[in-house]
């Protein structure tokens, strides 16, 4: 997959690298294609999910609010006592994780359908984000990187793929869809949205929404009881994080005053400074102190 | 590959810029990741050591497969914690077993960047691009950390650290490397060992059974995620082609045997 995207000539100002157009859809059409095969594994999950949701409602209705304590409870768990700090040290971690699994199974269902759509408000307010940015002439416009730009435009449907998966897996499990943004983030975004005047700011916000994505879902890989959940959000996270590497590298080539490098090629490389190749992956284990809290938005 | 024209002066600001930033984020990462991560892995030791029933621990052979079939049925062991300061040389199952597969993958990692800067520096990959050196350095230290955080739980349960590669990939690895004859190559072959573990640890999150295993599996698979966006990208490849991540690579608990 040599040359998809080629330099042209150019005086050192111009920031603008010449796309071979078909080469990109070539490119997006084979990553569309790997995207479909692993779309069906997780289809498969998900109708594993649903079964699974069948069975726990036949043992009665979830109760949003009966559950909301046990989803702070087991936030506190898996993001600020786990990984923050210790703060269950005095009590026991393992004390408080076999009475927290001791509680009534459709309780710990009900708990998962908060986390779910709490991920859901999550990538609802992703996909928006992304698709504001999209009409910025410098994200998606004609003087956009175009590595940028199909960044853009692939990430934000990603998303949307997510948000359909985490919908379908809450339906799964009983619970309401959720399609609206997580309260929270929502502000900062609407704090940070005068002030995307250029391809920085836009790419640090979503650098804090994705970040906030993988890191929920690191925690919410290990808060979640049910299983194909479980699944569903660990073939998420991952994902989230390469998101985050791709624009770190962007990020720090943009502050560099290097954005000429934000290509694909196999020959670009050969340009990066030596620092671009740890940029994109700066922890050896994921943190969650970042993760929103569980029940943060879910469906009232 | 060789380096191309560049502006001297921007490379310059670039590549003082981009070492601050770096340094700044190995501060962040020294400052949270790794406190978190230590927390995990005395939260899973100190059950481990407080476990009556053994029940991470066993010394019955693994019967094969893939890791959950494998978890699910060995780790129902009547053995016995004798306590951190005994060595013992039963086979692994349950969530040591996996745990010792995930090491030996981090062992095979570290093996692989190891003969690349040991190739690289023999001139045999032709010119590496200082990214790449950064890389390959950043990456081997990475799955170095990987290795020590899983060893630290399988010697706080009595048993030896695993310090050898997957004995079933080694072949594979070794005659793929052989062919390997500039950077573009390693990365390929790299990339392959990246999505292994990442989908490894995905398959693993359902595997084992305490929730600090899966703690510990879930922080992981997302570097190794990154690792393969950043291969990608260096082989001109779009660098998150898959919506949802797989299990597909992920290797069986067979190919650690103890």
């Amino acid at each position: 997959m040599r040359g998809i995207l080629k330099r042209g000539a150019r005086s050192p100002e111009e920031d603008v690298v010449d796309v071979d157009p078909g080469a990109m859809g070539s490119l997006l059409e084979e990553s569309q294609d790997i995207h479909h095969d692993a779309m069906r594994s997780t289809a498969t999950a998900l109708d594993e999910l649903v079964e699974t949701g069948h069975e726990a409602r036949a043992h009665g209705e979830i109760d949003p609010d009966a559950s909301r304590d046990v989803a702070a409870r087991r936030s506190a768990l898996f993001t600020g006592a786990v990984f923050g700090g210790g703060l269950l040290a005095a009590a026991g971690v393992v004390g408080a994780l076999e009475t927290l699994f001791a509680s009534p199974a459709f309780a710990a269902s009900a708990t998962d359908v908060q986390i779910l759509q709490t991920a859901a408000s999550i990538e609802v307010l992703a996909v928006g984000t992304y698709k504001t940015a999209l009409t910025l002439p410098f994200i998606g416009g004609a003087s956009a990187n175009a590595v940028v730009k199909a960044f853009a435009t692939t990430t934000m449907q990603q998303h949307q793929q997510h948000l359909d998966a985490f919908n379908a897996a809450i339906t799964g499990l009983g619970g309401k869809t959720q399609s609206s943004a997580d309260p929270v983030l929502q502000k900062v975004v609407a704090a940070a949205v005068p002030g995307l005047t250029s391809p920085g700011p836009v790419v640090a916000l979503a650098l804090e929404l994705e970040q906030g994505a993988a890191e929920t879902y690191v925690a919410d890989t290990a808060a979640l009881s049910d299983a194909t959940a479980k699944k569903l959000t660990a073939s998420i996270m991952g994902v989230e994080a390469q998101h985050v590497s791709v624009l770190l590298a962007v990020q720090a080539l943009l502050n560099a005053n290097a954005p000429q490098l934000i290509t694909l090629s196999t020959t670009n490389v050969a340009n990066l400074p030596a620092a671009a190749g740890s940029v994109g992956f700066p922890d050896a284990f994921y943190p969650t102190s970042q993760a929103r809290p569980a029940s943060e938005g879910a469906v009232s | 590959m060789r380096r191309r024209n560049r502006n001297p002066e921007v490379m310059a600001i670039s590549e003082h810029e981009l070492t601050v930033m770096t340094m700044d984020l190995e501060q962040i990462h020294n400052d949270v990741g790794m406190p978190a991560m230590h927390s995990a892995i005395e939260e899973w030791t100190d059950r481990i050591k407080t476990s009556r029933r053994g029940f991470l621990i066993g010394a019955g052979a693994v019967a094969g497969g893939a890791i959950l079939a494998a978890c699910s049925s060995g780790s129902s062991s009547s053995t016995t914690t004798t306590g951190a300061g005994t060595t013992k040389s039963a086979k692994l199952t349950g969530d040591l077993a996996v745990a010792a597969l995930a090491t030996s993958l981090e062992n095979l990692a570290v093996a692989a960047y190891g003969d690349v800067l040991t190739a690289a520096g023999a001139g045999k990959l032709g010119t590496v691009p200082p990214a790449v050196a950064t890389f390959v350095t950043t990456v081997k230290s990475q799955h170095t950390q990987h290795a020590a955080a899983w060893n630290s739980a399988i010697v706080a349960a009595g048993h030896s650290a695993v310090t050898t590669p997957d004995a079933a990939l080694v072949p594979t690895v070794k005659s793929d490397f052989a062919k390997v004859t500039d950077v573009s190559g390693a990365a390929m072959l790299a990339l392959t060992l990246e999505d292994i573990a990442a989908a490894t640890y995905q398959s693993a999150i359902s595997a084992v059974k305490a929730t600090s295993s899966v703690k510990v599996a879930a922080s992981i698979q997302p570097v190794e995620m990154q690792h393969a966006a950043i291969l990608h990208f260096v082989l001109g490849q779009y660098p998150v082609p898959l919506a949802f991540s797989t299990t597909t690579n992920a290797r069986p608990l067979t190919d650690y045997t103890n």
